[in-house]
C-alpha cells in the first residue's frame, strides 16, 4: 500500500537533522518514483594481444549483461549508445564521467579477461560515473576448465553487492526433483534455470533435497535401498556419496534431513513405525537427539539461521501446522492459526522470516509470518498452488513450485511478491525446490 | 416428429416473442416519462473530483493491485490487516548494517484479485499529485513546467512536496515541487530498499542556476550505506536542479516509500 510521508516523523527529522545553515528554509522531501533499477553500462573486456587461446569476450559481456538483468535492480545499456569506449582499455585509466552520465548509466563495468593453459582470470572494476568514484576493483582467477559464464555470474554478483550491499544470486545453483525422466530424481540448475542436469539418476523414487552448509553435498531421501525412505548424499565429487547415517538400521524410516546453516549438525525426521518426530544428529548420525515427542506426526524441520531454533509442522492440533522450538528440545510452540493446512516452512536467512505454504480458500499459497507470529502476510497469491518455499541465501528471493503452468515449475519471486519467474519448462513435474548457498 | 415439435415450439416462442416486445415497449415509455419529468436525474453524474482521484492513482502502479488472474478464485482469501498487524517499522541508526539484516520487510499486502478495501490507493492532495504528473508528461515532451501562479501556491510547504509545515513564500513552496520532482526522475530506488523504513537527510548547495556547489553533505543517515549512497548519486544526477529562489543550502530528505 502506498503511504505518504509521515507529517511527525519527518519534522522530527529535520528538527535533529538540520544544520543552522539550512534550517531557515523547508526541506525538500522527496519520495521514490519509478524508477526501481540501475542502468548499467558493461564494456566488452579487454583480451591481452598475442593470447594464446581466445577468452570469448562478448560472449562473456553477454554473459554478464543477462546475470546483472537477473537482480532485477540493474537494465543494461545498449552499448551502441556509449559515448565512451564500447571495449575496455585499460583498468589504470580514469573514466571520463560525463560520457556515462550523459547516457544515463548509474553504473559501469570496465574489465580484462584473459584465459591461457592454467588460468582463466577476470579482473574488473565497477564505477559510479555521477559521483565519479570507483566502486569495486577486484579479480578472480580460476583454472582454465572453468565456466567463463559461472564466472560472469560471480561477478554480476559483486556488482549487485557494490550497489545494494547485499551480494547477489546469479551464481548460486538450485536443487529439485523432477519427474522428466519418468521417476523422480534429483536435479540441479543455476539460479536462473539454466544448466539443467540431473544430480541422481539411480531409477528409484528421490525427494527432499537440501544442501550442505557450503554447498558441497545435496542430501536427498531415496527409496533406493531396501525400499525405505532412507537419506543419501549426492556431493560435487570431494565427499563420498551413499548413505547420510550407515550407522543407524535400515528398518528405521528415515523421511527427511536438513543439514544446520552451520553444517555441524542436521536435522531429522524419523519413524520406527509409528508417528514421523523430529531428531537432530551430527551429519554421521552420532550424537543422535530426539526433539518431539507426540503420537501426532511431525515433519519438515527448518534451521533459524543461527541453529538456535527449528521450525516444523505437526498435526498434534488436528490439522497441519507451523511450530517453533529450541534446537536442544523443549514445548513446541505453535507459530500459524489461519486456516487449517500449513506445511513446508522455510526460515529466512535473516532469521527475520519463517516462509511457508498455506492452503487458502482450496489452494497453497506462499506466505510469510514472523517468528514470534505477529505477522502474517502473503507473499503471492494464484489461482493455481504455489508449494514449497525456499530462500535465496541473499533474503531478497524464494524459489518455490507452481501448478499455475499446468504441472508443477520451479519459479522464483521477490521476497515482496514481485517478478516471479519460471526457471523450469520440462516434461514431467519439477517440485521441492532447494536454494543452494552462495558459491565459495 | 422431432421436426415437427420443433415447429410447434417455434410458433409459440414466437407468441411469446410478441408479447414480451410489446410489453418491454411500454415499460421503456413509462421509464422515459419518468426520467422526463424527474429534477434528480438531472444531477446524478459522478462529479469529476472523483474520477480525478482515481486518475492520480496511477503514479504508483506497484502498488496498485496486480492484473486480475485468469480464474478468480472461488472463495475469499482472508487478507491481513495491515494496520493491526504490521508493526511500526523502526527508523535505522545503526551506520553500517550487517548484510543479515538488509532483508527487505515485505510489505502486508495482498497480492490477489480481492484487494482489501484499505489496499486502495487514496492520495491524500489528489490536486497536488495530480499536477506532479501533469510536469512529468510535459517534462517527457519536453514543454516547460507551467510557471506556478502565485495564488495557486500553498501559503505553506506542500507535505507531499516536502516541506515540515513551516509558512514558505509561494516561490519557495513552488520551488520545492518542482525540485522534488526533477530530483525524484534521477533517484533510483531498488525493491528491496523500498520496503525498508528509510530516510536520509542531505544539505545540498546550489547556485542562482540550481547547480551543485561542492559535495552534497549528510546531515542524518539512514543506517544502509547504499541506501545514503543511492541518494548522493541521485542528487548528482539531478544537477543541474531547477534554477531555486535563492542560491545556497537546501536540505533534502529522501524517504523510502512505505517507509513513513
Amino acid at each position: 500500500m502506498r503511504t505518504h510521508p509521515n507529517r511527525t516523523l519527518i519534522p522530527l527529522l529535520l528538527a535533529l537533522a538540520a544544520p543552522a545553515a539550512a534550517q531557515e528554509r523547508p526541506a525538500v522531501v522527496v519520495d521514490p518514483g519509478r524508477k526501481q533499477a540501475y542502468d548499467v553500462a558493461v564494456q566488452r573486456f579487454a583480451e591481452p594481444s598475442g593470447s594464446p587461446r581466445p577468452s570469448g569476450a562478448e560472449k562473456f559481456r553477454e554473459d554478464l549483461g543477462k546475470a546483472l538483468e537477473y537482480s532485477n535492480i540493474f537494465q543494461l545499456v545498449n552499448p551502441r549508445a556509449f559515448l565512451g569506449p564500447e571495449a575496455t582499455d585499460s583498468l589504470e585509466k580514469p573514466i571520463v564521467c560525463s560520457d556515462w552520465t550523459q547516457i544515463g548509466a548509474d553504473a559501469l563495468v570496465q574489465g580484462e579477461l584473459s584465459r591461457d593453459p592454467q588460468l582463466l582470470t577476470a579482473e574488473f572494476r565497477v564505477w559510479d560515473p555521477a559521483r565519479c568514484a570507483s566502486l569495486l576493483h577486484k579479480s578472480y582467477r580460476q583454472p582454465a576448465s572453468a565456466d567463463p559464464a559461472q564466472l560472469a555470474r560471480r561477478i554480476a554478483d559483486d556488482v549487485v553487492e557494490a550497489f545494494l550491499g547485499v551480494r547477489g544470486v546469479s551464481a548460486t545453483e538450485i536443487a529439485f526433483v523432477s519427474k522428466r525422466r519418468g521417476n523422480a530424481e534429483i536435479f540441479v540448475m543455476a539460479a536462473d534455470g539454466s544448466h539443467q542436469r540431473a544430480a541422481t539418476a539411480n531409477g528409484s523414487i528421490n525427494n527432499f533435497p537440501s544442501w550442505s552448509a557450503d554447498g558441497e553435498a545435496i542430501v536427498y531421501t531415496s527409496y533406493r535401498q531396501a525400499n525405505r525412505p532412507l537419506l543419501f548424499l549426492s556431493t560435487r565429487g570431494r565427499g563420498r556419496p551413499g548413505r547420510l547415517l550407515p550407522r543407524l538400521p535400515t528398518e528405521r524410516a528415515e523421511y527427511r534431513g536438513v543439514f544446520s546453516p552451520g553444517g555441524d549438525r542436521i536435522a531429522l525426521v524419523l519413524s520406527d513405525d509409528g508417528a514421523a518426530e523430529i531428531y537432530t544428529s551430527r551429519p554421521d548420525g552420532s550424537e543422535l537427539r530426539r526433539l518431539t515427542r507426540h503420537r501426532a506426526i511431525d515433519v519438515s524441520p527448518t534451521w533459524s539461521p543461527d541453529g538456535s531454533q527449528v521450525a516444523f509442522v505437526s498435526d498434534r492440533s488436528g490439522a497441519p501446522q507451523v511450530y517453533v522450538m529450541s534446537a536442544s528440545g523443549g514445548e513446541p510452540k505453535r507459530l500459524t492459526f489461519q486456516g487449517n493446512y500449513n506445511t513446508t516452512p522455510a526460515w529466512s536467512p535473516d532469521g527475520q522470516w519463517i516462509a511457508y505454504e498455506s492452503r487458502v480458500g482450496g489452494q497453497f499459497d506462499l506466505w510469510l509470518i514472523d517468528p514470534d507470529g505477529s505477522t502474517n502476510v502473503p507473499i503471492v497469491a494464484h489461482p493455481r498452488n504455489d508449494e514449497g518455499p525456499s530462500w535465496a541465501p541473499n533474503g531478497r528471493m524464494l524459489a518455490f513450485s507452481s501448478k499455475r503452468f499446468g504441472r508443477s515449475e520451479i519459479c522464483v519471486v521477490d521476497v515482496g511478491g514481485d517478478n516471479v519467474r519460471r526457471l523450469t519448462q520440462n516434461a514431467g513435474e519439477n517440485t521441492a525446490p532447494a536454494w543452494g548457498p552462495f558459491p565459495r | 416428429m422431432a421436426r415437427e415439435l420443433s415447429i410447434d415450439l417455434d410458433l409459440g416462442r414466437r407468441r411469446e416473442f410478441r408479447r414480451f416486445v410489446v410489453v418491454s415497449a411500454l415499460l421503456h415509455v413509462a421509464l422515459v416519462a419518468i426520467f422526463a419529468f424527474s429534477p434528480s436525474f438531472a444531477v446524478t453524474s459522478a462529479p469529476m473530483g472523483a474520477i480525478s482521484v482515481n486518475l492520480v492513482g496511477a503514479p504508483a502502479p506497484a502498488r496498485r493491485a496486480p492484473a486480475p488472474p485468469a480464474k478468480p478464485k472461488a472463495a475469499p482469501v482472508p487478507t491481513p490487516a495491515p494496520a493491526q498487524q504490521r508493526p511500526k517499522p523502526p527508523v535505522p541508526e545503526k551506520r553500517v548494517l550487517p548484510k543479515q539484516t538488509t532483508t527487505p520487510k515485505p510489505t502486508p499486502r495482498a497480492r490477489r484479485e480481492e484487494i482489501a478495501p484499505e489496499d486502495v490507493v487514496r492520495p491524500e492532495t489528489p490536486q497536488q499529485e495530480y499536477s506532479d504528473v501533469l510536469d512529468n508528461l510535459r517534462s517527457e515532451l519536453g514543454e516547460e513546467e507551467t510557471p506556478a501562479q502565485p495564488e495557486q501556491v500553498a501559503a505553506v510547504a506542500p507535505a507531499g512536496g516536502g516541506g515540515t509545515g513551516r509558512p514558505v513564500s509561494p516561490e519557495v513552496a513552488d520551488w520545492m515541487r518542482r525540485a522534488r520532482i526533477h530530483v525524484r526522475r534521477s533517484w533510483v530506488v531498488p525493491p528491496g530498499f523500498r520496503q525498508q523504513s528509510l530516510a536520509t537527510v542531505i544539505d545540498v548547495e546550489l547556485d542562482g542556476g540550481g547547480n551543485l556547489l561542492g559535495e552534497p553533505e549528510i546531515v542524518k543517515r539512514s543506517g544502509n550505506p547504499w541506501y545514503d549512497d543511492g541518494v548522493l548519486r541521485s542528487i548528482r544526477k539531478a544537477s543541474p536542479l531547477p534554477a531555486p529562489p535563492e542560491a545556497g543550502v537546501w536540505n533534502f530528505v529522501f524517504v523510502s516509500d512505505e517507509s513513513y
